[in-house]
């Protein structure tokens, strides 16, 4: 299709119309380079051998340069790699690696126009994507913000190749310091040449007298015609207190019913009538400086299922940094009793601990029961014991942890990590 | 349909010439492009108005509080604010969570040890994601939504 090789093509001209035409000034060159190298060791059943070595090696790489603590020019990419160490067909049918983003970015310091090309995520209302292409955002005077988008979809890349495939859209904001941001936002995704989603989006934030905020999206399905979700919320500041209540509704058919795009189990949703009424309150409580209460309520409503609700409370400790301690218990009551479970949940996360010869160490405990067996187990356990600590100013963090799991898929399953994390900052 | 497309393309540069053409109408204020590194932030999740009133002519601390449940519910925030978040996080942490392309490891198992976030999928996830998924699965398709991710879920869910 013409319009989608000029909108590749537009991508790769602006971006070499962005390098032939950009000052020669070259300011000093920043690079920073963070590497995290994990390697896991599990034991799995593959093709009905049992215990069969799983080890995967990944490896997460970033790489940024150019201008970072300024405006100007710079690349940021990150992406992960894996290594079957085992060798065995547990991935298969899995992807190798990926490049998550990789873009050049130009920031003009006059103007703050933020000008982005290559692989990146786009997000702004109704846009929350992936795409290989093209980003051109920025204030256009004191009231308005203008995000504008396209390229092609990365999600989509596996599915019958990409020539046909696009995705464009943007989003204007109104906006005022003082009362808050209205914003409209618009996207396109085609697959195969065919509408994968098309959405318009109202986003709005209002503040309200008393440091009372009020925040809502809508998103209208305009593939399907009909509204998928408004979901508004308020954040009632009653210091120490703060509560949020929420609302949302969501109509199923064109909430999941995007098009060709719809991937199972979201399918099956999409045609099956439902529409959801979720009313919720979030609380939480500073009762000290070091003590933190929470509090979550959330009630969902439905045309055709019975109702639901979910309850759950949360006390934490906070030391100097990272340190904390945590117990989090929460009850799910489905309309069915296979639809009911208790959580409970114990966390803690030391730091500091230099001078026992480690950096930190971390713990999580996470228990829960379900009413009605399920593959006739009625709980699980899952338990993640990790240390750590840094060498040479924090350039090198060394991390073991390990996970155990007794739960309806496994009668004991443990699972070691070796984590390394490398960082080089070049200034 | 050819045209719907080619209109609403052409919308999108017209717009992307009329932004460039406004380029001289300055904001008054926009966030810093990094978060001071001098602030003395720490490690932990902020609470901004620790150190910033809740609200002034030019900006909202008060809705970026890091709080408990700020793990669990930013998507408001970040609607409209995507380069407050960037002021402090580099797009790698959001990737991290965000299954926008594949990233093959739940949150909560590429960091185990950072028990201290609200990563979703701890424990025994694989089992209750059933009960959670059919009693409200709106928020599965946010991250889940498209072909590349759902490799995951192709095996039980075909
Ligand atoms: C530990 C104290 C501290 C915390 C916590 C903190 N900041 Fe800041 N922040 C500062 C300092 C200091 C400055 C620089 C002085 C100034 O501009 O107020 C600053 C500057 C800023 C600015 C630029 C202000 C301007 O007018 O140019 C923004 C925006 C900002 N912070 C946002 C945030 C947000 C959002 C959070 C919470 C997610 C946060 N800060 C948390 C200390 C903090
Ligand atoms: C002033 C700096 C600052 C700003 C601005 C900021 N963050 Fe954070 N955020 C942090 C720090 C520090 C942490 C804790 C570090 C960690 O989790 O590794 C954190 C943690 C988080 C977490 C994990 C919290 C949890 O409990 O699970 C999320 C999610 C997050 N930020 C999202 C956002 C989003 C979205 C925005 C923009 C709307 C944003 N942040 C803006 C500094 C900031
Ligand atoms: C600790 C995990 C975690 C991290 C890190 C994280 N998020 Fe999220 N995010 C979530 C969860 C969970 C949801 C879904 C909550 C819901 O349903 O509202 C979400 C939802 C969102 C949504 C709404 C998605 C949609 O399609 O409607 C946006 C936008 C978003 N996050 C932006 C960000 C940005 C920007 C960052 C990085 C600054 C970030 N998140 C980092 C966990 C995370
Ligand atoms: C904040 C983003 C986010 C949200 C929201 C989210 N997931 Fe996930 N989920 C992930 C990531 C990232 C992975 C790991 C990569 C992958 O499989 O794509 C994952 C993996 C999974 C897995 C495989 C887990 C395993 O151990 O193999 C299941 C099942 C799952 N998600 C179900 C759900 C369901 C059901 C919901 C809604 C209740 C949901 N997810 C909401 C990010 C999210
Ligand atoms: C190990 C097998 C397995 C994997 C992998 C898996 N699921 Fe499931 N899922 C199930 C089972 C079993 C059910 C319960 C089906 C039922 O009750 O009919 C379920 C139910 C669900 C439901 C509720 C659907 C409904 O109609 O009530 C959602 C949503 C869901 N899964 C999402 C996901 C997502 C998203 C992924 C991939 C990220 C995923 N699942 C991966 C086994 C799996």
């Amino acid at each position: 299709m013409k319009l989608r090789l000029s909108s590749s093509r537009a991508t790769v001209m602006a971006g070499l119309a962005l390098i032939v035409g950009m000052p020669v000034t070259l300011p000093a060159v920043e690079i920073h380079i963070q590497s995290d190298t994990r390697i896991y060791g599990m034991e799995r059943d593959i093709g009905g051998v049992e215990g069969q070595m799983v080890a995967p090696g990944y490896e997460y790489l970033r790489i940024d340069a150019g201008q970072l603590q300024e405006k100007g020019f710079s690349f940021h990419s990150y992406g992960w790699g894996r290594l079957d160490f085992a060798d065995n067909e547990f991935f298969e049918h899995r992807e190798d690696g990926e490049l998550l983003y990789g873009y050049l970015q130009y920031a003009d310091p006059e103007s703050g126009l933020d000008l982005r090309v290559g692989r990146q995520t786009v997000a702004g209302g109704v846009g929350n994507d992936a795409i290989d292409g093209l980003q051109l955002s920025g204030d256009l005077g004191p009231w308005l913000v203008a995000l504008v988008y396209g390229g092609q979809p990365v999600g989509f890349s596996s599915d019958n190749g990409r020539t046909d495939d696009l995705i464009y859209g943007g989003r204007l904001g109104i906006h005022q310091g003082r009362f808050g941001e209205l914003g409209v936002s618009y996207k396109n995704l085609e697959n195969n040449n065919v509408i994968a989603e098309e959405a318009l989006g109202l986003d709005l934030s209002l503040f309200l007298p008393a440091n009372i905020s009020l925040s809502g999206f809508s998103n209208r399905n305009l593939d399907s015609k009909g509204w998928a979700e408004h979901s508004y919320e308020l954040q009632i500041p009653l210091n120490p207190v703060l509560i949020r209540p929420y609302f949302g509704e969501y109509d199923y058919e064109h909430y999941f019913g995007t098009g060709v795009n719809t991937v199972n189990p979201f399918r099956v949703l999409a045609i099956n009538g439902e529409k959801l009424r979720v009313i919720g309150l979030d609380t939480t409580w500073k009762y000290s400086d070091a003590i933190d209460l929470a509090l979550k309520i959330k009630g969902n409503d439905y045309d055709r299922m019975n109702g639901s609700e979910y309850a759950s409370g949360l006390v934490t400790w906070h030391g100097a940094e990272l340190t904390q301690v945590g117990v989090e218990v929460g009850y799910m009551k489905g309309d069915l009793d296979k639809q009911k479970y208790l959580l409970t949940r114990l966390f803690g996360y030391l730091d500091g601990l230099e001078e026992y010869g480690i950096g930190f160490m971390s713990g999580d405990v996470v228990w829960a029961r379900y009413d009605q067996p399920i593959y006739g187990k009625d709980d699980s356990l899952f338990v993640s014991l990790g240390v750590g600590r840094d060498f040479l100013d924090e350039a090198v963090e060394v991390e073991l942890s390990a996970d155990y799991s007794r739960d309806p898929y496994f009668d004991a399953d443990l699972r070691g990590l070796f984590s390394v994390t490398y960082r080089y900052d070049h200034e | 349909m050819m045209l719907k497309k080619i209109s609403g393309f052409s919308f999108l540069l017209l717009l992307a010439l009329v932004m460039t053409a406004c380029v001289a109408l300055r904001a008054e204020w926009t966030p810093p492009l990094q978060h001071p590194a001098d602030a003395g932030l720490g490690k932990r999740p902020p609470i901004c108005t620790d150190c910033h009133e809740a609200r002034n002519e030019n900006f909202n601390w008060q809705r970026f509080n890091h709080d408990t449940f700020f793990g669990d519910n930013h998507r408001q925030q970040a609607y409209q604010g995507s380069r407050v978040c960037s002021m402090c996080h580099q797009q790698n942490f959001c990737n991290d969570c965000h299954a926008s392309t594949s990233v093959e490891l739940t949150p909560s198992v590429k960091d185990p040890s950072a028990t201290y976030r609200r990563s979703p999928h701890r424990g025994d996830w694989i089992t209750r994601h059933r009960i959670e998924g059919s009693l409200d699965p709106t928020s599965c398709i946010r991250c889940h939504r498209n072909p590349k991710t759902a490799t995951t879920c192709a095996p039980c869910h075909g």
